[in-house]
């Protein structure tokens, strides 16, 4: 009786990992992998919303790569890593250091530096557009030192400019948090060695500060690019539905967002796209992964 | 463990099929026959109507049921913001209301599906209370039937701002009546502002084309045309426009609100709106309420551009009577007159519009703009084309923005829009 007790527990022993794993794997099975399934299917169908579609083969991959739009959407999309991450690993840090320390006060500052962080996309938004419009804060300022009005919203390039500036002024608190992090493992040992070797307060953050959070940085890097490739709301909400003037602004989820919904959406050729902008995500993360181990050998 | 790795094949194999299996989903719809029984429980969604008239439609759910007993209507309300990815939604999911608050562009779509009941078929015997217009609205190019009832309509007058007009040596009481006096006095107004004021802050859209009296469409509904002479013609003098600052440097990203607030701001000097905007004018911008200028749509074509609101019936519901019934009830001469009367809105049912309401003054603006509306609907054309699809919208917006831009010749461009106007509707089918 007692051998057949603990036979059927050794046999049902190896169920209970998935029981407890269960809640977690139904809720990524319905919300990741299958509609990320789902879309791979649809990349090679010619489904439209409302339309059941029939098996294309790789059409749709190859109006991928003649499609003019989706090269804007590109490029878009890569300047905009390339515009947004420096900024994102770098001022974050400075920020961090400068609220690092305990003084009456700071936290009021931590506080107003993260408040971007928790504000609706939406409002930030609109309130930027708002602070750009020709009439604006920011022209009514730059007219009364005699620079001139700017058209922050009308330029194709200006507008990108602005938008990439949003992502950073949003973005700064979060990763701030996380350097603050990072910074509070820092030996202060380290700081008091090289003050007393005579390092002055740049060469300590270049020799003792950056290399201690080098991986936070390299952690930083990978999640901000992998953000910015993705990015939609800023440059919707600034640039309008349509990416800005001729569409010279959309980013590639903007024109995933753009072909694929509404009752004519193109479900299959966005499902494409999406599976376009999944794998150069990947690659982006890899590639900042290998680069961060190069340095490490 | 041979249990969990069966089940995970399981899950996977799930994952692969359930996304195959949708492709071809589709069940089957309910009856086109509305001459049974009015009963059952329907589902009825509108607009964006909740905020501003719940009780109006509790009192219109509530009057329904009472007059058919055995009936229950739930009221169901969408943000206007992604109503059409809703109804998109809804439509794949097989989850669409009864009745749904539809426009023409949404309906060509679901009528395409299956999912419109065609109501030349199912409510023939309502047509003649509708305006003719206003029925054959919800019509689809390449289809037969009439796939909505007709709600409301809208139009507006143009409003221009006096002291502006003033300010450039322009007779603030002779605003333009033609696109010539418009394109001149436009250009004046930004010579003299030194580009400063701009008169209009919105590129044309394909509304614009069919007002100046562009052919938008070829007779079978099969293909674009609004690349011929005229529509050149239009972008051409856009092209000046922009050239010129007469055209609002931002009117390439302009939406609706923000030219409105440019308006309201006196950016720009003239902006379309309706008798609603008045009360807005008075509120948020009292200077310009007091320099405010009210003229009629410039228009070569004689017919001002109207918007049409439609009540559709989904063809799989399970109570065609009811649904019919109730969206009729909706539209009905009675209902859609009490519903004008709360809101600056126009109804679209025959002699409505004669109606005192509409037609006698008390010398306040807003009556005066919504006699001037009601007159002008009697005659009015919806332009937009029910087959233009917002990728569509978009394809003319992006190439009559680099017509501006100079980087395309306006011909180019509108060559460019076409091909791909034409090839978006291949692709709907």
């Amino acid at each position: 009786m007692a051998t057949s007790v603990v036979s059927r527990a050794r046999r049902q022993l190896p169920l209970s990992p998935w029981l407890f794993a269960a809640p977690g794997l139904l809720v990524t099975g319905a919300f990741i992998l299958y509609p990320f399934v789902s879309t791979l299917v649809n990349a090679f169908t010619d489904r439209r919303t409302l339309v059941p579609g029939r098996f294309v083969r790789l059409a749709n991959f190859r109006e991928v790569l003649h499609d003019d739009t989706f090269w804007t959407g590109l490029r878009n999309s890569a300047l905009y890593v390339v515009g947004v991450v420096p900024a994102l690993v770098v001022l974050p840090l400075l920020l961090a250091l400068l609220v690092q320390k305990n003084i009456p006060g700071i936290a009021f500052f931590r506080s107003a530096f993260y408040t971007p962080v928790v504000a609706s996309i939406v409002v930030v938004g609109l309130i930027w557009v708002w602070v750009l419009d020709e009439r604006g804060l920011v022209n009514s300022l730059l007219a009364a030192i005699g620079i001139g009005r700017v058209g922050f919203l009308g330029d194709q390039w200006l507008l990108l400019l602005s938008a990439m500036a949003v992502t950073v002024w949003k973005g700064l608190g979060y990763y701030m948090i996380i350097y603050l992090a990072a910074l509070a493992n820092v030996p202060r040992e380290l700081h008091e060695a090289a003050a007393v070797d005579g390092a002055g307060p740049v060469r300590r953050f270049l020799t003792v500060t950056v290399p201690a959070v080098r991986s936070t940085m390299v952690l930083v890097a990978a999640l901000s690019s992998v953000a910015a490739f993705k990015v939609f709301s800023e440059v919707y909400l600034m640039a309008g539905p349509a990416g800005g003037p001729a569409g010279e602004d959309t980013t590639l989820v903007m024109l995933v967002q753009r072909t694929g919904t509404g009752l004519t959406g193109r479900v299959g050729y966005a499902s494409a796209l999406s599976i376009v902008v999944f794998v150069v995500t990947v690659a982006l993360m890899l590639l900042v992964l290998r680069v961060d181990r190069r340095e490490d050998t | 463990m041979p249990t969990p790795r069966r089940a995970l094949a399981a899950v996977v194999v799930a994952a692969v099929l359930l996304p195959l299996n949708a492709c071809g989903s589709s069940d089957g719809g309910g009856s086109t026959d509305a001459s049974g029984k009015v009963e059952g429980d329907i589902t009825f969604q509108t607009w964006n109507l909740r905020a501003n008239f719940k009780s109006y439609f509790e009192g219109l759910v509530a009057g329904f049921e009472k007059k058919y007993p055995g009936t229950h209507v739930k009221w169901i309300d969408q943000p206007a913001e992604g109503y059409a990815d809703k109804i998109s939604a809804d439509a794949a999911g097989g989850t669409l209301p009864d009745v749904v608050n539809v426009s023409p562009d949404l309906v060509a779509p679901l009528a395409k599906a299956g999912l419109a009941l065609d109501l030349d078929k199912a409510a023939a015997p309502y047509k003649p209370e509708y305006l003719d217009g206003a029925w054959s609205s919800h019509r689809i190019p390449g289809m037969t039937g009439t796939y909505a009832f007709p709600w409301y309509l809208n139009t507006g007058p143009l409003f221009y701002n006096k002291r502006l007009f003033k300010e450039a040596g322009l007779d603030p009481n002779k605003p333009p009546k033609t696109y010539a006096d418009l394109f001149a006095d436009a250009l004046q107004m930004a010579k003299q502002s030194n580009g400063r004021v701009a008169t209009l802050a919105n590129v044309p859209t394909v509304e614009d084309f069919g007002r100046y009296g562009v052919e938008l469409m070829n007779e079978q509904g099969t293909a674009f045309a609004f690349n011929d002479t005229k529509g050149i013609e239009l972008l051409t003098r856009y092209k000046e426009l922009y050239d010129a600052k007469a055209l609002d440097p931002e009117a390439l990203t302009a939406t609706p609100e923000s030219s409105g607030r440019k308006f309201l701001t006196e950016a720009v000097a003239m902006n379309p709106g309706s008798a609603l905007d008045l009360g807005n004018f008075k509120k948020q911008a009292p200077g310009l309420y007091r320099n405010i200028g009210i003229t009629d749509q410039i228009t070569s074509t004689g017919h001002v551009n109207m918007y049409v609101m439609g009540v559709m019936v989904n063809s799989r519901t399970k109570h065609t009577p009811a649904a019919v019934a109730f969206a009729h009830y909706v539209t009905d001469a009675q209902n859609q007159m009490s519903f004008a009367k709360k809101v600056a809105i126009f109804p679209s049912t025959a002699g409505s519009l004669d109606d005192p309401y509409f037609t006698k003054g008390d010398g306040t603006d807003e009556t005066r703009v919504r006699i001037a509306a009601a007159t002008s609907l009697k005659s009015a054309v919806n332009y937009t084309p029910v087959l233009f699809s917002e990728q569509m919208k978009t394809a003319l917006r992006n190439e009559v923005a680099k017509a501006l831009q100079g980087k395309e010749r306006p011909k180019a461009a509108l060559d460019n829009a076409v091909r791909a106007c034409d090839q978006l509707l291949k692709q709907q089918g």
